[in-house]
């Protein structure tokens, strides 16, 4: 059994086939532990169907003080939005 | 105020619906002082579910016997002699491993119980214990759990685990005791108490417990009013605001 305390990342699904959503955190020991305290503490009030726990060190996350390197860049170039093109009639659904 | 609960139907659910709520006093007494947050608010959400079936039970209660009065006075106006919970439930939160031991106690009992008034012919209780044998069936996984953890955990978890299971082991004995009205209310109560039994057994021997023989006890039976020497106090908390402001609402 594994020993020592560790943070877990919850996914809950609403309902089947919708995609699962992040709810929060929680802690525990193992998986076991884990998928029963993300049960109660985030699906008391009938928020969904399912649930995921994903160990929090095992996601990856892009370091807080890169955001700027990683994410401004995007901002000022409006001509990534595939937004410059002429839609032709008669197409509905684009 | 006198309450005088006659039909057998009626004086069968009293014991259960007592057995909850009583329960789920104790576990609300845990509120904020579980190990770590997330088992603090899972006990809650247990304690939550006896009192929610507690309240459907005494509404039942109220029906078949065609009651004066309602559920919360059943709750806040009845002395200790007039509750009719097992013994087992009133014991005190002593450390995690006893409010654990005693709930894992409690759930397979109380599975054996409502497995069989699924199939009750009074069709209200059978569909309220379709809905409680659901919730049952987590709180037993979260139990059973548990008495894993403790049982297979370090030395010191072990010990009192073993030490919480002694203590309570003295109150099981009542429970198989069956009356005429629990013979009268229940399909099968030889199967109550042999499911408990293997299921108790098994589980001791899994999470490394040893089950100790109990001396013979001059205790009278909770079906009488008889308790141990905690229900009075805590249901002296427990009624404390009703009975000092009885027209007091919230």
């Amino acid at each position: 059994m594994d020993t020592g305390d560790k943070v877990w990342e919850v996914f809950v699904q609403k309902k089947g086939g919708q995609p699962f959503k992040h709810a929060g955190s929680c802690h525990g020991y193992d998986k076991k532990m884990a998928i029963q305290n993300a049960r109660d503490l985030y699906t008391r009030r009938g928020e969904g169907r399912a649930l995921w726990v994903v160990p929090a060190d095992a996601i990856v996350s892009v370091p807080f003080d890169e955001e700027d390197a990683y994410f401004d860049p995007g901002d000022d170039k409006v001509y990534r939005h595939a937004t410059f093109y002429k839609i032709p009639d008669g197409v509905n659904y684009l | 105020m006198k309450i005088s609960i006659e039909k057998s139907e009626a004086r069968f659910l009293l014991r259960l619906a007592d057995t909850s709520t009583i329960l789920g006093q104790r576990l609300a007494e845990m509120c904020s002082r579980g190990p770590i947050l997330e088992e603090d608010i899972a006990l809650s959400n247990i304690s939550l579910d006896l009192f929610g079936r507690a309240e459907e039970l005494y509404k039942l209660i109220c029906t078949i016997e065609n009651a004066s009065y309602s559920p919360d006075d059943l709750v806040f106006r009845r002395n200790e002699r007039e509750y009719f919970n097992l013994k087992l439930v009133e014991q005190p939160n002593d450390d995690f491993a006893w409010v654990i031991a005693r709930q894992f106690m409690h759930d397979i009992y109380a599975k054996a119980v409502f497995s069989q008034l699924v199939n009750s012919k009074n069709s209200e209780l059978a569909g309220l214990a379709a809905k409680v044998l659901k919730e049952i069936k987590y709180s037993y996984i979260h139990s059973k759990d548990w008495m894993e953890r403790l049982g297979l955990g370090t030395e010191e978890s072990n010990t009192r685990l073993q030490r919480a299971v002694d203590h309570l082991m003295k109150y099981v004995e009542e429970i198989f005791m069956f009356d005429a009205v629990d013979q009268e209310n229940l399909a099968d109560c030889a199967l109550i108490h042999t499911t408990w039994e293997n299921d108790f057994n098994q589980t001791l021997a899994a999470c490394n417990l040893v089950r100790k023989p109990v001396m013979p006890l001059t205790m009278r039976d909770y079906r009488d009013g008889f308790h141990s020497e905690h229900l009075g106090t805590m249901l002296s908390v427990m009624q404390y605001l009703p009975r000092a402001y009885p027209d007091a609402k919230w």
